[in-house]
């Protein structure tokens, strides 16, 4: 138990580190298109491409990050009013009933097309770059695998009490103290 | 009757507490199961690649990461204190100066998250500072974030624009006017309410805002530059054609590293806590777009377009009839769906009807778009909302926020009925700027 | 309820000319051919299955029916780009004749089967595209050297290494706005009838003719061979014939709208550039090497069908060129 807990969480960091580089490397893709195409006159074939790709990565990556780190929003001012060990039952049963098993199966649609994508060498379907997509569609899979067992690890914090829903700070949190 | 379910048990499911992302893939999966069965998953996986590989939205992480920066830098802090020195003993002045970013970066970016979180990460903290209340202050950051789509350049135009088989420029055009218009309802609604209940929106006490003038000016100019310097870099590699909107993002993003640099203000605790925030906010963004597709793909498939098409046949009021009823079915949709849904249902149902009865399909977008404005500040489904969430500290409640939004809403309201009873305010420019 | 009830997905986006013309007209005709026998009932891009994986869809069994280019599967094999049309390619009405009383549906046919095991329709033959909205006159040659040109598939290629060209790649929403500030020098879409509500004339001042980067395009509607073969044959063969229907029906669609589009285009301040024949004719050689360099490539590695059906295209339309004088010509040049 300890062991799956402590290899997801370093799964979803690992993942937030990677996540996080990524965002870097969205910046410096694009500053380069827009500086070879305006001052150069010669723009890339491959930046479009390489945008929604790591723009993609981001989202993945940060998908299992973003659930530790309780971000995704939720409409709880009716909620907040049932008692607190209902709350963690709901969403503690929701995620590990629900949640993981959806993702568990998003995670094996996109293994398969990954590998699939990888055997047979697909490539983008209208860029002129033509790039093969298994790459890509590798880190949508590890992405989606990362966020399904995330959902069991805060499956288990708010069955055991340890986490309430709505209960991580918020962004601004710092302004209350 | 299978579509309208749908909705209830999102509603359940919403209110319950589940995550609003999480909601709409649950009832997406459970209702397209009773559609595509054990192939569900294969077919719920295009919509959320379709997701994952969308240009567009590469602007998101791109003016969050420029927010988070600004907001963690000096930056922010510089430029609302030089607010508050000038307009700090006006009525609602920060509020009134929040507006104005709100326009200011909107005309620099075309996503409303990305709007309302960069300037709401600067401007939340000033307004709690001088005793704004929650619910002006909520309203005022929603409302604003939502100028990002009204003024051009704009997402939600552009992917109307080509549903609609409307040109991208005259919508632009169009959209210029009533987004100025509702800039000054907006201006106009703080400026009533401060002056008459000075308590909610406290002038600054005057030895916050008093000092000699050429020390003023110092400050005010050190903290106007960067802030200028970015809008100018994004506007400027928008309006010189050397950028997309996604790139003028980009653009927008490595100068603000820049000039925090240059402030000497950057370090590495700054960096990664701003692309912590960045990868959070994105990822949240981005599983609601993905999950809103999947919910719209399933209410496509269960007979929602055809249930609208039928609807629209049985009422048969003349062109009003036909108008007041798709703006109701959109102002009702905003309740619930994101934008995107709401374009991607209805839009291709509209259009064709809009074009046969003579309408002209530019008033009739400007209408559906202020619409669709009000749909990110009406509760309960309020990406707005969702996105000031995701910032604001939690003695900010939902209550203050949905009250806050209230008045804003009766603002756009204000635009709308101005639109249908002066067309001209949407088909003016457009038929002057970019005449055949 | 009918006999038999399918779901399409599109790779086009609802609303659109294209899909009202292709798809929706396709699924009106069989309706009312089989007489509600069989029910089409079409989703655009993006609804059931995103635009480009309209082909996978119907391999993996989300929905019975696809609507789909050749176009988007270039990429993958270039034997597509004979189907589709190429820069060098066949004239629409050419085109038409090749695809059938020439033998190239059935070679579609074929190909989908034995590669994708689809069983496919054409449904829809295009007139020839804008070859360029554009913010520099291309008349010649040297013209096209440099010009930052938005534009994807073959004639990327072609424009590149032929004629010193840059191609680059804009997001279908962003192309008017980037043409608008000069971003890019030039960019290429669809028909007249389609780009003249695009509006790019009222920012770009030249448009370049004739279209020979597109000279037609080509859709078609396929099905998973098992479900064509479970059919009962006279389902099958009015089918096809609605298929044929749809094709020529959306053909004359297409021309009348572009007529119309032209002359609404002349009464604007655009100016129409017909290129020099020597120019237009050297793109189109170079277009037609560019197919025979793939078609040879692919030959060494074993696979013979794009030589093939290149052979095929290439002697109609050789044939088509040099017997087809006798046609009147209604241009006013
Ligand atoms: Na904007
Ligand atoms: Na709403």
């Amino acid at each position: 138990m300890t062991f799956f807990r402590n290899s997801a969480e370093m799964l979803s960091a690992f993942l937030g580190v990677i996540g996080r580089l990524t965002i870097f490397c969205l910046i410096a893709a694009m500053l380069y298109e827009v500086v070879a195409r305006y001052a150069f006159g010669a723009p890339t074939l491959w930046a479009f491409d390489i945008s929604y790709m790591l723009n993609g990565s981001i989202f993945l990556l940060g998908a299992a990050y973003s659930l530790r780190e309780d971000a995704h929003v939720r409409i709880d001012f009716l909620s907040q009013k049932f008692p607190l060990r209902v709350q963690q039952l709901l969403n503690g049963l929701i995620y590990l009933l629900v949640m993981a098993p959806i993702f568990g199966a998003f995670t094996w649609v996109a293994g398969s097309k990954a590998y699939k994508a990888f055997a047979s060498g697909e490539v983008e379907a209208v860029s002129p770059w033509a790039p093969l997509v298994w790459p890509f569609y590798a880190v949508i899979a590890i992405g989606l695998l990362a966020f399904a067992l995330q959902f069991v690890l805060e499956a288990i914090k708010y069955l055991s009490g340890e986490k309430c829903p709505g209960g991580t700070d918020a962004e601004l949190q710092d302004l209350e103290s | 009757m299978t579509p309208l379910l749908m909705f209830a048990a999102l509603f359940v499911l919403v209110f319950a507490g589940i995550p609003v992302a999480f909601s709409l893939i649950i009832i997406a999966v459970g209702f397209g199961y009773t559609v595509f069965g054990d192939l569900i998953f294969l077919q719920l996986y295009g919509p959320l690649l379709h997701t994952a590989s969308n240009f567009v939205l590469a602007a998101i992480p791109l003016f969050i990461f420029m927010g988070a920066v600004l907001e963690r830098s000096g930056i922010a802090k510089r430029l609302f204190f030089a607010l508050q020195l000038w307009l700090g003993g006006a009525p609602g002045g920060l509020a009134l100066s929040t507006i104005a970013m709100c326009a200011i970066f909107a005309a620099a970016s075309g996503v409303v998250g990305a709007v309302e979180i960069v300037v709401g990460l600067m401007a939340i903290p000033a307004m709690m500072k001088a005793k704004y209340k929650n619910d002006l202050i909520a309203g005022t950051i929603c409302a604003g974030g939502s100028l990002g789509t009204i003024i051009p350049p704009s997402v939600i135009v552009v992917v109307y624009a080509s549903i609609a088989q409307l040109s991208i420029g005259q919508l632009f055009a169009a959209s210029i006017l009533p987004g100025l218009l509702m800039v000054l309802f907006f201006v106009g609604y703080i400026l009533f309410r401060s002056v008459r209940n000075p308590a909610d929106a406290p002038p600054l006490p005057p030895e916050e805002r008093s000092m000699p003038l050429p020390e003023k000016l110092k400050i005010t100019f050190t903290a106007l530059v960067p802030p200028l310097a970015l809008i100018g870099m994004v506007l400027g590699s928008l309006l010189m054609g050397a950028a997309s909107a996604t790139e003028a993002a980009a653009v927008g993003a490595a100068g603000t590293l820049i000039l925090t640099m240059l402030f000497r203000e950057l370090n590495l605790k700054l960096l990664m806590d701003s692309l912590g925030v960045t990868l959070r906010i994105t990822a949240m963004i981005m599983l609601i777009v993905a999950g809103g597709t999947m919910f719209t793909s399933i209410f496509a498939v269960t007979g929602g377009g055809n249930l609208v098409r039928d609807t629209v046949e049985t009422i048969g009021y003349g062109n009003a009839g036909i108008i007041t009823f798709f703006l109701l079915v959109v102002f009702f949709a905003g309740f619930v769906l994101d934008w995107v849904s709401i374009v991607l249902i209805f839009i291709p149902i509209f259009a064709p009807i809009v074009r046969s009865a003579g309408i002209d399909p530019i008033w009739f977008a400007m209408m559906v778009l202020v619409v669709i404005q009000t749909s990110y500040l009406t509760p309960p489904m309020a990406p707005s909302i969702f996105y000031l969430r995701s910032i604001a500290p939690r003695s900010m409640t939902y209550g203050q926020m949905y009250r806050g939004v209230l008045p804003f809403v009766g603002a756009q309201m204000l635009v709308l009925l101005v639109i249908i009873l002066f067309p001209a305010i949407a088909t003016w420019l457009p038929s002057i700027l970019v005449g055949l | 309820a009918a006999e038999v009830e399918w779901k399409m997905t599109a790779a086009i986006g609802e609303g659109s000319f294209l899909y009202q013309n292709f798809m929706e007209r396709f699924a009106k005709n069989v309706g009312m051919i089989t007489q509600d026998r069989v029910e089409i009932q079409p989703f655009g891009a993006g609804v059931l299955a995103p635009a480009f994986k309209a082909f996978e869809a119907v391999q993996d069994g989300i929905v019975e029916a696809g609507h789909s280019t050749p176009s988007y599967l270039v990429n993958q094999d270039p034997t597509n780009a004979i189907f589709a049309s190429f820069p060098g390619g066949m004239s629409p009405e050419a085109t038409m004749h090749w695809v059938y009383e020439g033998g190239g549906e059935k070679m579609l046919q074929d190909f989908r089967r034995a590669d994708m095991g689809l069983h496919s329709l054409v449904v829809g033959i295009g007139t020839s595209e804008i070859m360029a909205h554009s913010n520099v006159k291309i008349q010649t040659i040297e013209d096209l050297k440099g010009v930052k040109y938005r534009t994807s598939g073959a004639f990327a290629a072609v424009l590149q290494e032929e004629f010193g060209g840059v191609p680059t790649v804009v997001p279908g929403n962003e192309i008017y706005t980037l043409l608008q500030r000069k971003g890019v020098d030039a960019i290429e879409w669809s028909t007249p009838g389609a780009n003249i509500s695009e509006g790019f004339h009222e920012v770009a001042p030249y448009m370049i003719m004739p279209g020979v980067h597109q000279p037609s395009f080509l859709w078609e509607v396929f099905v998973k061979q098992e479900t064509w073969d479970a059919l009962p044959g006279d389902l099958q063969n009015l089918i096809t014939a609605a298929a044929k229907l749809s094709t020529y029906e959306s053909f004359t669609r297409f021309g009348d709208s572009d007529i119309k589009a032209m002359a609404q285009f002349r009464d604007t301040k655009v100016e129409v550039v017909l290129m020099d024949r020597d120019a237009s004719e050297g793109i189109r050689e170079a277009g037609r090497n560019w197919a025979r360099a793939k078609a040879a490539s692919l030959a060494e590695g074993g696979n013979t069908r794009m030589q093939e059906v290149l052979d095929s295209y290439l002697a109609y339309q050789a044939d088509w060129a040099a017997n087809s004088s006798y046609l009147v010509r209604d241009s006013a040049e």
